[in-house]
């Protein structure tokens, strides 16, 4: 089990960030969410949605998902995000497993369902 | 002022180059509310230095669906009166977590600055490296200086350097709401801009309950019909504007919402680019995000295509000049005369109702009719609805689309999450307070 991004679906809307966040500190926060909605390239208006695993950080992009195992560089100039940095020093996701009411907080809140548990 | 609050208030002296900190008293939240309602309470107290005041709403920056907004609160140049812009894209919640939940700028600046505010820290900076510089060169040149792409600005380009009545305060790159001339307020008090950064955390007196029942709210919110699209051209169209969709089409790229907003609100327009790329593109300025949906119609009568539109709204934004004021006052209909004309932009934009908010905003509901009827209902619906939603810090034109965004629900949210007992008969007696 785990958790699929459509990147194309996205609005880039922060949700997933926040609620994760929550779901760790039981607060308002972003800064220990696993998923992270990518904003970095504004100019460019390229967005999507980083995703810390136990062992992967999954970068789904816009034209396409791809899965770096932690610690391995995939694509220098493409892993160059600022908000890809911090993601290697937090959790991994967990799928909310102590969320008993939710499931996954970032499934249960993404407005345009761009997230799914499969 | 314990929760969902920083629990500080920033005061800056620009004259004195002095920076304090006030501390947030509950008892004003339990009077004012929040976001207008205390950034108006704010101008008023310091209002013989005529200051500028910047704040969140009580709920931005939260589960509440579409907690997106802060606010600019000052004395339009333009109009004389004291009005309130929003503050959107991803601004507003990186000013709620940047450690202060109002700012108050008093004073001018013997040289240029920009105020560097992040984690509870203020710094009155120096800007002698981006004075001169456009809106588009300033953003980037600070966020290179800090090492930050995150970081979020507000910042005038050279309309508000010279004096326009028309200079916005952008915000990051994009053209934002400012009808009233706050460009032209900034750059006479040597003010370039802000930059921030907010990592910090807000407590909440009720955690489990906000989040249960904003995610209810939320699934309910999720019903309207209306979230089945994106962007601008369906807003365009519920409008009345025809043909919004076909004349975008060929240069629009993507969608992308407000903090936590359910409808995608900007549109970005690739000009120099191939509108269907899904890769990072190799150019570094292929296009232009929109959130300004009557500076898009006007151009669009001007009998613009889509590609100049989002051309002439680029050098609006790199400007810092009001792209509507632009499209209306201007009476040019070609790009190179459009982007020629900016300094000489003179004239007067209608401001509805009291004149007190941005007609930015669309002077009624969007996509559901909200059971009103005849023009002097959804006059008065507007403006208490502007005035609501930046009480408590809600994406103004969210809430012109989403009825299930109550006054009764924000308020409930409100005392879950601060754990206070805000009535009804108060949230009428801020709203009177701010529309007179
Ligand atoms: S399932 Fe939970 S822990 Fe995993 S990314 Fe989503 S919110 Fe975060
Ligand atoms: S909540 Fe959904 S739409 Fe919003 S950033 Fe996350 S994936 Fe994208």
């Amino acid at each position: 089990m785990g958790i699929q991004i459509n990147a194309l679906k996205c609005t880039n809307c922060m949700a997933c960030e926040m609620v994760c966040s929550y779901h760790r500190d039981d607060g308002f926060a972003f800064l220990s969410a696993c998923i992270v909605a990518y904003r970095a390239k504004e100019k460019k208006d390229y967005f999507g949605v980083l995703l810390k695993e136990e062992d992967v950080l999954v970068v789904a992009r816009p034209d396409g998902t791809e899965i770096n195992k932690l610690g391995e560089e995939a694509d220098p100039d493409r892993e160059a995000d600022a908000s890809a940095k911090p993601m290697l020093l937090r959790e991994g996701c967990d799928l909310c497993e102590d969320m008993d009411d939710y499931g996954p907080m970032c499934v249960a809140f993404c407005p345009v369902d761009a997230i799914t548990l499969d | 002022m314990e929760y969902l609050s920083t629990d500080k208030i920033l005061v800056i002296d620009l004259g004195a180059a002095l920076v304090e900190e006030e501390e947030m008293d509950e008892a004003l939240v339990e009077q004012k509310i929040g976001g207008i309602g205390i950034t108006k309470y704010l101008y008023e107290k310091y209002m013989d230095d005529d200051p500028i005041v910047i704040g969140t709403g009580l709920l931005s920056g939260t589960t509440y669906p579409a907690s997106a907004s802060a606010q600019i609160t000052a004395k339009s140049p333009v109009t004389g009166k004291v009005c309130h812009c929003p503050v959107i894209y991803k601004l507003g919640v990186e000013i709620k977590y940047c450690g202060f939940d109002y700012i108050v700028v008093k004073g001018r600046s013997d040289t240029p600055v920009y105020l560097w505010i992040h984690d509870g820290v203020a710094d009155i900076s120096d800007a002698s490296d981006v004075w001169g510089k456009n809106v588009w060169e300033s953003t980037d040149a600070i966020r290179k200086f800090v090492g930050d792409d995150l970081l979020q600005t507000m910042m005038i380009g050279p309309a508000g350097e010279k004096g326009s009545d028309y200079a916005q305060v952008c915000y990051n790159h994009w053209s934002s709401p400012d009808r009233f001339g706050f460009g032209k307020l900034f750059g006479a008090r040597n003010l370039k801009g802000f930059a921030f950064r907010g990592m910090g955390m807000l407590e909440i007196a009720e955690p489990e309950e906000f989040v249960e029942q904003s995610l209810e709210l939320l699934k309910t919110v999720k019903e309207n019909s209306f979230l089945e699209n994106k962007g601008l051209a369906p807003v365009l169209d519920a409008l009345g504007e025809e043909g919004a969709k076909e004349w975008m089409d060929p240069v629009t790229h993507r969608h992308s919402a407000d903090y936590f907003t359910p409808y995608a609100t900007n549109t970005a327009f690739f000009l120099d680019e191939d509108p269907g790329l899904l890769k990072e593109s190799k150019k570094e300025e292929p296009g232009v995000l929109i959130s300004d949906i009557h500076a898009l119609i006007a151009f669009k009568k001007l009998g613009l295509s889509a590609s100049d539109t989002g051309q002439a709204l680029k050098a609006c934004a790199k400007y810092g000049i009001d792209p509507f004021a632009v499209a209306t006052l201007g009476k040019k209909t070609g790009l190179e005369e459009i982007t020629g004309s900016f300094d000489a932009i003179t004239g007067t934009i209608p401001i509805p109702g009291k004149g007190l908010f941005s007609p930015w905003c669309p002077a009624g509901p969007v996509f559901n009719d909200f059971n009103l009827s005849g023009d002097d209902e959804i006059s008065a619906w507007w403006e208490r609805r502007q005035a609501v939603a930046m009480i408590f810090g809600i994406q103004p034109v969210f809430a012109l689309m989403c009825p299930e965004l109550t006054e009764e629900s924000m308020l409930a949210f409100a005392n879950i999450g601060t754990g206070l007992e805000l009535t009804q008969k108060i949230l009428d007696a801020v709203i009177d307070d701010i529309c007179g």
